[in-house]
Parts: C-alpha cells; sequence; structure tokens
C-alpha cells in the first residue's frame, strides 16, 4: 500500500469514519439510556435519563422467573457449537468445487443456493413434528435439547456460504499444492494442512457471521425450545416485549445491551485473524 | 513423506464406530416402530458406507456430510411445506379426520332429567379389579357398577358395611374405600369407566361424583356419517367437514387435500393479483437499493479499515460490528420510534435545523426510504466483514505493480479492488438480493406494510413487499389462518425468487466463473 | 487458532450434550402453559396444587400469543398442555379447531364469578373456562393537567385543545392506528363490529363498523386529529409522553398503571367521555384458565381448575401482579378499594365482550387500514370506513 498518505487525508478519513460511526451507534445509545431509565418505555425519554438506575441490570439477574444468565449460556454455547460446525462443513464442501472436476459441479452448487431461498416461515411446523419424533426414540436430541437447535441451524450450513469460501479458494494459485502432491500426500492431507490455514481470514469471516446468526435467531429456536431454562437470549427477549401494551423496554434494553457483549468480545478475538497482516491470500514462495 | 496407511486405518475405524453406532439405533428406532427414520437411517448408512469406501467420487466425500444436514432439516422442511400447500390445513381444518371423529363423537350431554351420584370405590389389590357404589343423594338409592351396567343395591345388601357407624359405607365385600388420593391415583380407569342405566350412561363428573350422560353424537364407519343422536339429523364428509342437508358443519373440521385450489386463488383472487405488479416492483427495488446501499457503505468501510497504518482501526471496526450485534427486532422498534413523525427523534433534528418535519409514516415515498435506510443500518456490518474478507485475497503485488505504473488511488480501487471483490462476492449479492426480497421482518415490524393506500379494493399497503402482503392475506383470512393457502404463497414467492436468481447469475456471467475453473 | 477453535469444540459439547426431556400431556403429571405474569402466582401455589392432587405439576412459560398459535399444532400432535391460560376471543377458532373442553361446573362455583366473565367464556351453550381477569380500556387522565375528568365529549375536547396549545405538550393521545382502541369514540353513537342476537349470538354478515353513528362518532374524534391537537402516536410513544408529564389524558387500559405508579404520576382513572350523552362501550377482553382436549387428565383438569383454582387469593394474586379487575366476585371487591381499578371497573359496565367467533381476524387488518387513512388525513371517515366494511365482508364470505 501506499505510503505516502497525506495528513489532511488521513484526518479525513477519521472524520468520515466517525460520521459513520455516529449513524451506527445513535439508536444503540438510545437503547443503552433507555436500560437506565426507571420508566419501561422506549421513545420520548430523554438521552440522558433523569433518575438512572440499575434496577432493570438487576433485575435480570435476579428474577426468578426470567433466568437471564441460562439464556446467554444457551445462546452462547449453541452459536459456537453452530459456528464451528458450520464453518466446518461449508470449509469442507467449498473445497471440491474449486479444485475438482466432477458432474453437476456447477448446477451443484447452485442448487444448495436455491434451497437455501425457500421461504422459512412454514419450516417450523416441520422441523417441530421431525424432532418430536426423534425425540421419542433419542430424547437427548429431540425436543427442548440444544443439540435439536444446533442440528436445525446446521441445516442452513451449506448454502451460499460455500460459494465464499469457494471465491476465495479460487485466489489460491494451484502451485500451492502441486508441490505437495508430488510428494504423494493424499488430497485430504493437502485439504487440511495447506488450504485451510490460508483461507484463516474468510474462515474466520464466516465463524463470526455464522455466530451472529445462530444467536439472532429466534424463530426456529422458539419452536423447538419449551422450558424458560432452555430460552436463547433471542427467544427470552421477544417475550420481553411480546405484549402489545406494557412491553418492558427497560429490562429489554438492558438485556439486550448485554446480550451484545458475547458478540463484541469475539470479533474483538477474531478480527485479528480476518485481517492477517498476509498481503494477499496466497504467498507462494517456494 | 506422506503415507496413505495410516490415513486408511483411520477412517476404517471412524467407519467402524460410526456403523457400529448406527446399528445401536437402528435397534432402537425399530422396536419403538418409528419406521420413517428406521428408513432414513438406513438410507443415510448406505449412502455414507459407499462414498467413503470408494476410492473414486473424492468430491462427495466433502460434500456428503453437510447435505445431509441439508436434506434432513432443509429440503424435508420444503418437501413438507409444498405437501401442505396442497390442503387445506388452517383454522377449522387443524385435525386429522380421526381425531375430528373422536372430538365429536366424544362430545355428551346430560338428559332431560339429569341425576348425579355419589361415589365410592373400592380397589381390590390381589385382582387388581375396582369396584364401584353410587349413591343418589336426592332419593338415598343405591347402585352398583357391574359389567357396565349400573345395579341398584339394597342398603342391607351384606356386601356393604358400615363399619365406622357414620351412616356411610365403608367397605364393600371387606375392602376399603378409596380415599381421594387413592382415587386420583387411578383416575385414569375410572375415568374410562361407562354404567348404562335408564338409556344414559353414567360417567364419571369429577373426583367426588358420577352423573348421566348421553352421547351427542354417533360415527357410522360403513356409510362414513355422524349421526346427531338428539335430532337424528345425518352429517356427511364434504370439504374437510360433517355437513348436513342444510349445509351446516360440525367444528371441528379435519385437512383434507384439495388439489390445485390454493394456487388457483392464488392466481386468480383479485385481491392478490390487483396489487401484484405494484407491489413486486417495490419489492424488487427494496432488495436492489438494500443490496447496493449496504454493499457501497460496507466495502468502503471495509478498505478504509483494511489500512494497517490507521490508528484505532480495531476500535472502530468493533464499534461499527454493534448494529450487527444487537438483535434486528429492537433495532427495527427503535427506529420506528426515532421516525415517528411527531415525537420522533429524527423529526426533531431535522426541525432544529429549520427545515419541517417529514411525514415517516402516513407518505408512502418518505416511508420507503425510511426503510431503506433502516435496512442500510442493520446490514451494512455483514457487508463489511464480507468486504474485509474478500480484500485479503486480493494479492499485495497487484497493487505494488498499479502503484509502480503511477495509477491513482481510484484507477487502483477501479481495476483492482473492485472487480475482484465483486467476482468474490458476486453470489453473495445475488443471494442477498434474494433474501431481502423476502425480507419482511423489517417491514412488518416498522409499520406492517402501511401506509394503506386510500381507496384500493385491497389491502396491500405501501411499503408491503410480496411476501408480506401475500402471508398477511393467508394469516388474517376470514376464519381465521390459512396455513395451506400461506405455503402456496411460499411456494409461488419461491419459485419467483428463483427464477430472479437465476437470471442474475446468468446476467452476471458468475455461472461462467465456475466453469472456468473446470 | 487452532487451540481456540479446540478448546471451543470441547466446552461447546461438554456443555451441548446436556441431554433435555420434552414434557407434554402424559397420565399422572398435569402440564400447565401460561405466560410469564401467570406462572409467577401458580408457582407460589404450586406445592399446595401438588399436596391437594398428589400429582407433580409442571409449567412451560409461554408468550401469551403463541399458547394460542402452538395449541393448534402441539395438542394434536400430543405435545400440548392439561390446562392453559388465554383470552375469551380466542374461543372461535378453538372450538372449531377441537382443542378445548367444555367445564363442568356447578352453579355454585359460576355465581362465584361476575356474569360478563363467564358469558365471555360461554360458546354455544357450553362454559370453556374460569374466567379469572377483564380488561376494558378508560380515560386515564393527569391530574396535574386536567383536575377533573371531562364527562361529556365537548368539554373534552375543548380540554384537549386548550392544553395542546401550549408548547411540549399534547391533551390527548390515543394508540395509532388501533381498533381497539378506537372502538368507544365510534360505539357511543352506534357503531358497532358485529351485530348481536340473543339466540343466533355474532352474526358475522352485520358488519356495522360504517353506520351512522360509527361514522359520526370517529368524525368527531378526528378533527381533534386534523387541527395537530392529538398527534399520531403508536402505544410506546403514547405511554412515555404520559409518563413525562407531557400529555393530559389517554384512553387505555389497566396494562399502563404499573408504569405510571413508577413514575409517581398522580393520575385519575374515568368513564371516557359521553357523545350525546351516550355512553361509549368499550371491548371488554376476559381472560380466564382452560381446559385442552387433547389432555390425558380431564377430571385432573378439571380439579385443579374448578376446585384449587378457583380460589379467591390466587384471584387476587394474579391481579397484583397485574392490576387487570379480578372476575372473581370476592377479589374484585377488595381491587375496587383502588380507586384506578374502579374506574377500570365501571368503564367496563359499559362495555361488550369481543366477539369470539373466528370471523373477528379478518376485521382487524381492513379497519386499522382505514383508521391509518383516516386520520393522517389521508381519506374521508365516511369512504374508509366503507372501503373497510367491503373488504371484511368479502373476506368472511369466503
Amino acid at each position: 500500500m501506499n505510503n505516502y498518505t497525506p495528513t489532511w487525508m488521513r484526518v479525513l478519513k477519521h472524520v468520515i469514519i466517525w460520521m459513520i460511526i455516529i449513524f451506527a451507534l445513535f439508536p444503540i445509545v438510545w437503547s443503552l439510556s433507555a436500560s437506565f431509565n426507571p420508566s419501561n418505555t422506549l421513545v420520548g425519554q430523554p438521552l440522558i435519563p433523569e433518575d438512572a438506575t440499575l434496577d432493570h441490570y438487576i433485575e435480570l439477574f435476579t428474577s426468578d422467573i426470567h433466568p437471564f444468565t441460562s439464556w446467554m449460556i444457551n445462546s452462547v454455547v449453541i452459536s459456537l457449537m453452530t459456528a464451528f460446525f458450520s464453518v466446518s462443513l461449508t470449509t469442507l464442501a467449498a473445497y471440491p468445487f474449486s479444485r475438482f472436476k466432477f458432474r453437476f459441479r456447477r448446477n451443484g452448487l447452485f442448487t444448495f443456493l436455491l434451497v437455501q431461498l425457500f421461504p422459512q416461515m412454514l419450516m417450523m411446523v416441520a422441523i417441530f413434528i421431525i424432532f418430536l419424533l426423534v425425540g421419542r426414540s433419542f430424547p437427548a436430541i429431540g425436543i427442548n435439547t440444544r443439540p435439536a437447535v444446533v442440528i436445525t441451524y446446521l441445516g442452513g450450513a451449506i448454502g451460499v456460504n460455500t460459494w465464499l469460501v469457494k471465491g476465495y479458494m479460487d485466489t489460491i494459485p494451484r502451485s500451492v499444492e502441486d508441490a505437495a502432491y508430488i510428494d504423494g500426500a493424499s488430497h485430504f492431507q493437502i485439504f487440511y494442512k495447506i488450504i485451510v490455514p490460508l483461507c484463516k481470514p474468510i474462515i474466520s469471516v464466516l465463524f463470526v457471521i455464522q455466530f451472529i446468526h445462530s444467536y439472532s435467531e429466534y424463530v426456529l429456536a422458539r419452536v423447538l425450545l419449551n422450558t424458560t431454562e432452555r430460552f436463547t437470549l433471542a427467544v427470552g427477549l421477544h417475550m420481553f416485549v411480546q405484549d402489545q401494551y406494557g412491553a418492558r423496554w427497560g429490562v429489554f434494553s438492558a438485556a439486550a445491551i448485554l446480550g451484545a457483549i458475547p458478540i463484541i468480545v469475539l470479533f474483538m478475538l477474531v478480527q485479528d485473524h480476518i485481517v492477517t497482516g498476509f498481503l494477499g491470500g496466497g504467498g507462494v514462495k517456494g | 513423506m506422506f503415507s496413505w496407511n495410516k490415513a486408511f486405518i483411520f477412517k476404517l475405524i471412524f467407519l467402524g464406530l460410526f456403523n457400529a453406532f448406527a446399528v445401536w439405533a437402528a435397534i432402537i428406532l425399530f422396536v419403538q416402530r418409528n419406521y420413517i427414520f428406521l428408513g432414513v437411517l438406513v438410507l443415510g448408512v448406505i449412502v455414507i458406507n459407499y462414498v467413503y469406501l470408494s476410492k473414486k467420487n473424492y468430491h462427495l466425500k466433502y460434500i456428503v456430510p453437510g447435505t445431509i444436514f441439508m436434506v434432513l432439516l432443509v429440503v424435508v422442511p420444503i418437501f413438507y411445506t409444498v405437501y401442505v400447500s396442497f390442503t387445506n390445513y388452517g383454522t377449522g381444518n387443524m385435525l386429522d379426520k380421526q381425531q375430528a371423529i373422536n372430538q365429536i363423537t366424544g362430545r355428551h350431554h346430560r338428559p332431560e332429567d339429569p341425576r348425579e351420584f355419589y361415589f365410592s370405590a373400592f380397589k381390590d389389590e390381589d385382582t387388581d379389579e375396582i369396584f364401584v357404589l353410587f349413591e343418589d343423594r336426592e332419593d338415598g338409592s343405591l347402585f352398583l357398577g357391574e359389567d357396565d351396567q349400573a345395579v341398584p343395591v339394597d342398603p342391607d345388601d351384606p356386601r356393604l358395611e358400615d363399619t365406622t357407624g357414620d351412616g356411610e359405607i365403608d367397605t364393600f365385600e371387606g375392602l376399603e374405600k378409596m380415599e381421594r388420593p387413592d382415587v386420583i391415583q387411578n383416575v385414569s380407569r375410572l375415568e374410562r369407566k361407562e354404567f348404562e342405566y335408564d338409556d344414559s350412561l353414567m360417567r364419571m363428573r369429577d373426583l367426588n361424583r358420577f352423573a348421566l350422560y348421553r352421547p351427542s353424537y354417533e360415527y357410522h364407519e360403513d356409510e362414513d356419517k355422524i349421526v346427531d343422536l338428539r335430532t337424528g339429523e345425518e352429517y356427511f364428509p364434504e370439504e374437510g367437514h360433517f355437513v348436513n342437508a342444510e349445509g351446516e358443519r360440525l367444528d371441528p373440521g379435519f385437512q383434507i387435500t384439495i388439489g390445485f385450489d390454493n394456487y388457483r386463488r392464488l392466481i386468480t383472487d383479485p385481491r392478490i393479483t390487483g396489487p401484484f405488479i405494484r407491489v413486486f416492483i417495490w419489492t424488487f427495488q427494496w432488495a436492489f437499493l438494500s443490496v447496493a446501499t449496504t454493499f457501497a457503505l460496507g466495502l468502503f468501510v471495509a478498505i478504509l479499515l483494511n489500512d494497517k497504518t490507521m490508528r484505532f482501526r480495531k476500535l472502530y471496526r468493533v464499534l461499527l460490528i454493534l448494529p450487527y450485534a444487537v438483535p434486528a427486532f429492537i433495532s427495527v422498534l427503535i427506529w420506528r420510534g426515532m421516525f415517528n413523525p411527531s415525537v420522533g427523534v429524527v423529526n426533531r433534528i431535522i426541525e432544529y435545523m429549520g427545515l419541517s418535519g417529514l411525514p415517516w409514516l402516513q407518505n408512502i415515498f418518505w416511508a420507503r426510504v425510511a426503510l431503506i435506510i433502516i435496512n442500510l443500518w442493520l446490514g451494512f456490518p455483514y457487508m463489511m466483514l464480507l468486504g474485509l474478507g474478500a480484500l485479503q485475497s486480493i494479492p499485495g503485488n497487484l497493487y505494488e505493480a498499479a502503484a509502480i505504473d503511477g495509477a491513482s488511488r481510484w484507477q487502483r480501487f477501479r481495476h483492482i479492488t473492485l472487480p475482484m471483490v465483486l467476482v468474490a462476492l458476486a453470489p453473495l449479492l445475488i443471494a442477498s438480493f434474494a433474501f431481502n426480497f423476502n425480507n419482511f421482518n423489517v417491514i412488518y415490524l416498522f409499520n406492517e406494510g402501511r401506509p394503506a393506500i386510500a381507496g384500493a379494493q385491497t389491502p396491500a399497503g405501501g411499503t408491503d413487499i410480496l411476501i408480506s402482503y401475500t402471508y398477511r392475506l393467508s394469516f388474517e383470512a376470514g376464519r381465521g389462518s390459512d396455513f395451506g393457502m400461506a405455503s402456496a404463497v411460499a411456494v409461488m414467492v419461491f419459485m419467483i425468487t428463483a427464477v430472479l436468481t437465476w437470471i442474475n447469475f446468468k446476467y452476471t456471467g458468475a455461472l461462467e466463473e465456475v466453469k472456468e475453473n473446470e | 487458532m487452532k487451540r481456540f477453535a479446540i478448546l471451543t469444540l470441547a466446552v461447546a459439547v461438554a456443555f451441548g450434550l446436556l441431554a433435555g426431556t420434552a414434557a407434554a400431556s402424559e397420565p399422572g403429571e398435569l402440564l400447565i402453559w401460561a405466560d410469564a405474569d401467570r406462572i409467577e402466582v401458580l408457582q407460589e401455589f404450586r406445592d399446595e396444587f401438588e399436596e391437594d392432587l398428589g400429582v407433580p405439576i409442571n409449567f412451560h412459560e409461554k408468550e401469551f400469543d403463541a399458547i394460542n398459535d402452538d395449541l393448534g399444532v402441539e395438542g394434536p400432535a400430543g405435545e400440548g398442555p392439561d390446562v392453559f391460560i388465554g383470552a375469551h376471543d380466542w374461543l372461535g377458532e378453538l372450538v372449531a379447531d377441537g382443542l378445548v373442553e367444555p367445564i363442568e361446573m356447578d352453579q355454585e362455583l359460576i355465581d362465584q364469578f361476575e356474569d360478563v366473565g363467564m358469558e365471555a367464556f360461554t360458546f354455544e351453550d357450553d362454559i370453556y373456562g374460569l374466567p379469572y381477569a377483564m380488561e376494558s380500556i378508560a380515560l386515564i387522565y393527569n391530574r396535574d393537567l386536567v383536575p377533573e375528568a371531562p364527562e361529556t365529549f365537548d368539554e373534552f375536547a375543548e380540554i384537549v385543545r386548550d392544553i395542546s396549545d401550549e408548547d411540549d405538550k399534547y391533551g390527548f393521545a390515543l394508540p395509532q392506528p388501533d381498533p381497539y382502541h378506537t372502538y368507544p369514540f365510534m360505539t357511543a353513537l352506534g357503531g358497532y363490529v358485529f351485530g348481536f342476537d340473543e339466540v343466533e349470538g355474532w352474526n358475522p354478515y352485520d358488519v356495522g363498523l360504517n353506520n351512522e353513528g360509527a361514522v359520526e362518532g370517529l368524525s368527531r374524534l378526528n378533527e381533534l386529529y386534523a387541527d395537530g391537537s392529538v398527534p399520531y402516536v403508536d402505544f410506546d410513544t403514547m405511554e412515555g409522553l404520559f409518563v413525562g408529564g407531557e400529555l393530559g389524558m389517554m384512553v387505555t387500559g389497566p396494562w399502563v398503571f404499573p408504569a405510571l405508579d413508577d413514575a409517581d404520576i398522580d393520575y385519575g382513572v374515568a368513564q371516557i367521555p359521553h357523545m350525546n350523552d351516550n355512553p361509549p362501550q368499550p371491548f371488554v377482553g376476559v381472560q380466564g384458565i382452560m381446559i385442552s382436549s387433547f389432555t390425558e387428565n380431564p377430571i385432573l383438569a378439571q380439579t385443579l381448575v374448578t376446585e384449587l383454582m378457583a380460589d379467591e387469593d390466587i384471584m387476587y394474586r394474579f391481579y397484583e401482579l397485574e392490576p387487570r379487575p379480578p372476575v372473581h366476585k370476592a377479589a374484585a371487591e377488595d381491587a375496587a378499594d383502588d380507586p384506578h381499578t374502579a374506574g377500570i371497573l365501571e368503564s367496563a359496565a359499559d362495555g361488550t365482550p369481543m366477539p369470539a367467533i373466528p370471523e373477528m381476524s379478518a376485521v382487524w387488518g381492513a379497519w386499522e387500514d382505514a383508521l391509518d387513512l383516516i386520520l393522517t388525513q389521508e381519506q374521508d371517515v365516511g369512504p374508509a370506513l366503507d372501503d373497510a366494511v367491503e373488504l371484511i365482508e368479502e373476506e368472511v364470505q369466503n
């Protein structure tokens, strides 16, 4: 990259970014304000609440009937598992599309995408029945279990994301593998030891995306989970505002704010793997 | 050296474990008569063994794991949805036929002279038989339940004994009377007992009493009809309900397949075809603008933050990911409050700047603008993430070469960055388009598709997209929700989206890209 | 990266494999579906119930509306509850779907409850639920801004205009577009949703939303929107304004009381102002406890509901947690000590229960749209209501 960025341009960049940050943060700051505001309303209150209180936060941790901590744990565990397995499945599936020749190659990838496009609304009933039946023989993965939720999410793992990883893999020159083939490595060893590490940035991106996607999903989670301690955060949050009148915005905002923390932590941990300082994906040096 | 022996053994062990596990699961399924899943399991085992043992078909070994999940959890529900679209499943037709018959024939009514009987139950622990003694407190008469009949019994019958002298019978044939906890323990058996008496049936009414009932309906399997035992009227099944000669229906109804009726309605119902063009155009605009704006902003930010010399860049990235980290529905509701024309912050700021507030909720154009802004806010972090990832795949030496050639920043962007990012992300942009085409959560949360259009013969609102509008019709149908119809909607919308996506792919040559690499 | 991956995987798998069992209606156990507030109360009495009946009692917490949605799928699938709480206007659909059981009640028990509650849960001569709370809307006014509640609509309009003239304050607001809240203004002069006949019940072919009375009543209200005295806001905004002391009056139900109490607002509850000496008739909604027809324990469920739950203490506890007036007469008497609750009861006395027939679902959408067009001054009252009624009638014919 160019080293001669004039100062005024550097300052301008920061200014622009700050403008965008304000745009991004404005509603969130509002939500933060609501979480400290004693009255349970969302709008029409001043930005800095007059009688700021920690009551809502305290309520989250002490409420008997709304086990916020359990919800958080459920969400984090489910999302981690989903992200991990989902990324694995996707990366595995992307490899042959990038490296092998076979029939249905073109259409296969397109089909994955197409399947993912089907409107999900009514799938809830089918999924419920599937896990109901499975649960009768194997209760550990039936209704109201974490594995059921993870498995359901994994159904959507390969889809458009396979394209994403495949596209990235395509930019890795073949020369890298050719050397290894000559040495007698199996295709799986090449996959595991060479290709995957080179795909670290896109895998990290995918991990974050899948985590967030699973973390905020609530339609299917609500169908599959039916006792309060097993709810995910998304389901629990939704219950706070389900009342058409009398939504408890204060507690809800507090929960939403706290709920965002795992995602932020995850992103902070993973950021470095995305922007690696690697100049491009495919340093071929002999 | 890479040896293949170790790997092969590894594979055999894994496969062996897998098969053993499969056998265990199969046994459980078989014993529980869970035949559907047994079939699925068997099929799965065959496929997996074939794929992983064969020497060729490398590609399948990688694709099969993900595909299995997809087939079980997405393809199967799709088939289910398609199946439902050919039925009348919905309010009034939720049960299957047998369940509906059970419900109807399970109804009882009290005869004209309703009598109640307090009962005492006696259980013989050895034979596990339960005897029931009834007392009509109005006239003191006693009955015994014997073999489905209620038989009158004389108070002096030697089998009955009043051992405590309180006037109440305590033992029957030496057996102790059951107290309430025992009654509860055996309630399932007592619930099922029916004793004939005087043209009626004596059935359990609560934990203390039996009462006289008569069944209201009877089902005749041979003629497939239900007879109302009070009036003699006959009801025959017709389109999911039992109907009599005057067309009166018995509730509940039941599911039946109705062929293409739902689809026919979709195509011919003026409430759907009327606004179709208008709604379709907006849906298309909505999807396109959503993708375009989020991609533009997301990529822009990604490029800015990809600069390793920028200070605070890591902090900036974290801050900018926040909209993505907060659940969408709370964000949309907050935005809705902020866009409120009377008291919302957005208008307050605009007015503060000296301009008059905008009618965000009432005016179609501004409502759409608001929605685009909200979707931009929700979606640009996702694009930023994708952009960051894609940028990493561009070899740095390309930029160096360009710099040496004297290319300006803009030229570098235009000729290196943009094309390469587009190639990497084209499928995702197309997918994002398709996703937003059906993204009605935001629209619905914001203002449920409003503002309404005056004088319209149809309830399609100004911000309704195809799917939000048609779903609404299905769930606010004349008699509640019509899931069959909603399923048909899902199928139709899917077909439209699929066609659009295919066209997009053709147009951008993304499919060709795959072909090139062959 | 590798270590991170393995670590998270290990932790996750360790947690993830915690098995779960699904609970559904099973013989010898009772399962209750209720929303958070109700479950809180029932948990308090759970030990008593279990002791009396000798069977375990389990709860599933669900969102209120989700109970209705899920019952239709889970009940027939065998995963439903024995007992559940719900709103009376669900009955039409629930009965049409064969999901509820009639409950046998002695006259003694029936007499313990207010007539309006029992009527609301009676459908075609059978009683389907034990009512525990009713709700209606009334005029809630901030005593600091409005010392005395107006009795007639003209008085009311004057007060509204006076207050709205001041900066940063509004005289009145309703959540919009909201048919439920606007209904009283349409009924005072003779509007109605469906015609009601003592013998036949609700008649879905007789829609009265665009009759003279409805149009006239709504027009009077609309004048206040037209001149800007009443802002067009949603429920949360309205509540926010009132809590912030910027709103003189609003019409809504007892669900706002906790927020108002928390904010220390001095408020009164009164009847909605009369039009031409006719009282408005708000919708009355009743909530009750019902028995699923797919229960495996019909007698036990019935005992639980009719003997154990029909208890004054429980009814009063429901009220304490969520201030909707109890239907149980004894509990209601105690509750009426609170002037706010008494105000709701007064308003409800003139109200009509919401029609419970399934055709109601066809009404809300079109009605909402009409209100939206009218109150944003996009269309006149008469034509907008005519359009809405036309749409509704079309739907119902289907």
